[in-house]
């Protein structure tokens, strides 16, 4: 059981970092980001490459993730900058899917030794310090790193949405017109937010990438997108700490709820549905009732 | 495969996508949304008519027409529910409602049928072959219902009092609705004709393969794609797309980009370049993005 | 300061700038009237970058600005408002002030994280002008609020302390008495008359004729997308061709408005 609520507290931690990074997107600059997963994705390969390819250590692997997943977030805003709410959200939901597609079938990255790559995924890939650790400590090790990422983000995330310079991003969230006439150059902070916001979502997918120590495309779904999507609106938009208790809720939802068969005889794949289908009506309920999430934006007081 | 078998291919990818397209482009004209839940509608019409063909035992042109119905009616209960209430929120609420919605709308069908993929009972017909085209008599009927709803469309619009009132309010909404139309009526006969149109859409792509719960994720990006490449708002532009967007995909696949790269067999740099069938789904997905990066309006858009 | 050489805009083959020339100097406060749809927010969207012109050319300070993005005509020292107010509305009344000054250092993301002092100290000091401007439009007591919780007049104000909180040399109003009081607009009025004196450039929107008499040194007037007249705001009642169009068809209400006898 222990061993489990270390597993549930790992997966909530990168799903928080996560959480952070769309809220920095959304919940602070107003960008309907539907292609989040593509960073967890982007840290989760790029990470994998350089540590199981290159033979680099974990760290690289991790800085490495960022820097991918942060470029990527870079080279989507060079275009589509200017592009309207509803396209922006569909060019990143099909941008997300290249990218993934490109692991699907670039099977070659991996083609040498015992890795397979593609469809079949990556296994093997190094858990830091495993040797030290036995089997059954090293996940309260991996948790202490996860949750050092963490908190990591989360006080850059707050300080950055503290400054000057989140200040035009929240003044972008209710459009681009009065930003624009007081000299600011909205395309270049919605760049940074992507790129940011981006090499956070990577530093995710690094983690998780040796955390399951196996990686396929089949893990980074749009779907992966709309759970985090859910954290952030039903824990609260704008609001940081409102982020990561979305993320904790529908962590713990998700999981919980994979014990419920022992109880009740239901089919997995159906229980596996229903999963999906709270969580969607979840979303449905908060855009109707509850606009601002569980806790609401804190309203910032300058002290004279 | 003869050029004319890639010709007919399209014809048939694009009779499938348009109708579901033109659903797409109305709602998202009169509702200025991106309703990301509208493929959704289409896999219900999907199951409803397996409910009507199989259980119901019903010949699968009735399962058509009921299936149709119903859908029209489940969107209006739908929109009663949740769209009705938003009618003056913004884009992004709005579009992120509409994924919360479609994601509930796929798990439940999920959690009826199951994953597995399924069949309507139609007798197996023979394939006709003429000058090297193989031709089911299914995918025949699937191009003439599409050409059939077309002109039903085309009629509608042109030939009825509703379909004048359907054009006044997407133009100029307050003013249709000052000009004594009811715009609150136009938009629940939009919703019935968007969604009963993805319904026989969708059953026309279940007819060809088979039923499958995530078949209306699948075609998400695609039939955005068509909506766009026509330019929103603009059924007959809707049409146009999935027609450029069918036959893109099946000669991006189909030709050879070595003869393009030889300049036409002038040099030899490369012997044969095809587009790996892995990326037929990023055909779409690359065409949206090139689409949205030059001209967002699409081709028969209207400057907004 | 600004000038404005033969611009023509059009939206779907309607002319809405039909080859407008006209010039606002240094240190004067300039108005722009009209009847609603001749063209005076179009003129703005044009000078300040929001719009494209066809065509025409615009100087600032003897430089060409008429192929500049907004951000950067802002950064060269002209500002505008909105006659709808874009303020954003969760973000508080002493955030939106603190939003507009040019070049903060905080701004940056390598300096906001490296430094921090130096961005501390420009807050702290753009904080006091804020709270000083904040009193001079009278919305002080309002610091803490969120823009959207405040009225449509109150908004304006808020618009016009924004934009002194970005200092540019020349300003744009669309409209900034419009919904305010007739109290407040006095020591608005007044407020103008002051910048002015200390070296700011306006040039604005109005329909108030009282406004635009006791404070405009020149008028310009639109109609239909074309300059019909321009002088003092004495010269311009006087102005028979003025007071005809004003006077054709649905001007009529306009011209009662604005104080035009008839």
């Amino acid at each position: 059981m222990i061993q489990y609520l270390a597993y549930l507290s790992i997966m909530t931690g990168i799903y928080g970092i996560l959480s952070l990074s769309l809220n920095l997107q959304y919940g602070f600059t107003g960008l309907a980001n539907f292609g989040h997963v593509a960073f967890f994705c982007l840290g989760a390969y790029t990470s994998t490459i350089l540590v199981v390819l290159v033979k680099g250590p974990f760290i690289l692997g991790l800085l490495g993730g960022m820097v991918a997943a942060g470029l990527f977030g870079f080279l989507i805003s060079i275009p589509t900058a200017n592009l309207k709410e509803d396209y922006w959200a569909i060019a990143t939901l099909a941008a997300a899917e290249i990218v993934r597609l490109f692991f699907l079938n670039e099977d070659w990255i991996f083609g040498r030794g015992p890795y397979h790559g593609g469809a079949f995924g990556i296994g093997g890939i190094p858990r830091p310090l495993q040797s030290w650790f036995s089997a059954t400590t090293y996940p309260f090790f991996y948790l202490c790193i996860v949750i050092l990422c963490l908190v990591l983000t989360y006080f850059t995330v707050r300080f950055l949405t503290n400054s000057p310079f989140g200040r035009v991003l929240k003044a972008m969230r209710e459009g681009d017109d009065l930003p624009l006439a007081m000299g600011k150059d909205v395309s270049k902070f919605r760049m940074k937010a992507m790129a940011f916001g981006g090499a956070m979502g990577g530093l995710a997918g690094s983690l998780v990438a040796h955390f399951w120590s196996f990686i396929d495309p089949y893990q980074f779904m749009p779907i992966e997108t709309f759970v985090v999507w859910a954290m952030v609106v039903v824990g609260g938009k704008g609001n940081n700490i409102g982020a990561l208790v979305g993320a904790v809720i529908i962590q713990f939802f998700y999981s919980s709820t994979l014990f419920l068969k022992d109880f009740i005889p239901i089919d997995a794949q159906v229980l596996a549905s229903l999963r999906m289908v709270v969580i969607g009506v979840l979303i449905v309920l908060i855009m109707l009732f509850m606009k601002e999430g569980l806790i609401k934006e804190k309203k910032r007081i300058y002290q004279g | 495969m003869p050029v004319f078998q890639v010709i007919i291919n399209s014809i048939i990818r694009a009779s499938e996508l348009s109708l579901i397209a033109i659903g797409l482009t109305l709602v998202y004209d009169l509702l200025k949304f991106a309703n990301f839940a509208h493929t959704e509608y289409a896999v219900v019409g999907v199951y409803l008519a397996l409910v009507f063909n199989v259980n119901l035992g019903l010949n699968i042109f009735t399962s058509v027409l009921l299936s149709a119905i119903f859908t029209g009616l489940i969107a209006l209960s739908i929109d009663r529910m949740v769209f009705r209430r938003m009618r003056d929120s913004g884009r992004v609420i709005l579009m992120v409602t509409s994924f919360g919605l479609g994601l509930a709308m796929r798990n439940t069908i999920r959690a009826i049928w199951g994953p597995t993929p399924r069949s309507y009972t139609i007798a197996l017909q023979k394939p006709i072959s003429f000058l090297g085209i193989r031709i089911t008599p299914v995918q025949i009927w699937i191009i003439a219902t599409a050409v059939i709803f077309m002109v039903a469309f085309h009629l509608l619009l042109h030939k009825t009092k509703l379909g004048k009132a359907m054009r006044a309010s997407s133009d100029n909404p307050a003013l249709a609705q000052a000009s004594g139309i009811a715009t609150e009526g136009v938009i629940l006969w939009v919703w019935f004709i968007a969604t009963s149109f993805a319904a026989v859409g969708g059953i026309l792509i279940a007819l060809e393969t088979y039923l499958l719960p995530h078949m209306g994720f699948a075609i998400i990006i695609p039939v955005f794609c068509a909506t766009i490449l026509g330019g929103i708002g603009n059924p007959y532009g809707a049409m146009l797309g999935a027609l450029a967007l069918g036959f893109a995909e099946n000669f991006g696949l189909y030709l050879n980009f070595g003869n393009i790269i030889n300049l036409g067999g002038l040099f030899d740099f490369v012997k044969e370049m095809h587009i790996p069938t892995g990326y037929r789904d990023a055909i779409s997905f690359g065409i949206l993005i090139a689409i949205l990066l030059t001209k967002p309006s699409g081709i028969l858009g209207r400057k907004s | 300061m600004l000038k404005v050489i033969d611009v023509h805009k059009s939206f779907v083959g309607i002319k809405a700038l039909d080859g407008v020339s006209l010039e606002v100097e240094r240190g004067s406060i300039t108005g722009l009237i009209g009847p609603n749809g001749s063209g005076k927010t179009t003129l703005f969207n044009v000078i300040s970058g929001f719009l494209p012109k066809e065509a025409g050319e615009i100087y600032l300070k003897g430089e060409r600005i008429d192929e500049l993005p907004p951000n950067e005509v802002a950064g060269k020292g002209l500002c505008r408002t909105f006659q709808i107010s874009q303020a954003p509305e969760k973000m508080t009344v002493l955030e939106n002030m603190l939003l507009a000054p040019k070049d903060q250092m905080g701004e940056g993301l390598w300096n906001a994280f490296f430094r921090k002092k130096r961005i501390m100290h420009q807050e702290r000091h753009n904080l006091e002008k804020a709270l000083y401007l904040l009193s001079s439009v009278e919305l002080i007591d309002l610091s803490n609020e969120y823009a959207g919780n405040l009225s449509g007049g109150q908004k304006k104000l808020l618009a016009l302390g924004r934009i002194l909180m970005a200092d540019p040399e020349i300003i744009l109003l669309d409209e900034p008495t419009a919904g305010v009081n007739p109290t407040l607009n006095k020591s608005l009025m007044r407020l103008i008359e002051d910048l002015r004196k200390g070296g700011k450039t306006f040039f604005f929107v109005e329909h108030n004729m009282k406004v635009i008499s006791d404070i405009c040194d020149k008028v310009y007037v639109l109609d239909f997308g074309r300059k019909i007249a321009e002088g003092t705001p004495g010269e311009i009642q006087q102005n028979e061709e003025v007071l005809e169009a004003y006077l054709s068809g649905s001007s009529r209400e306009w011209s009662r408005k604005v104080g035009i006898d008839t």
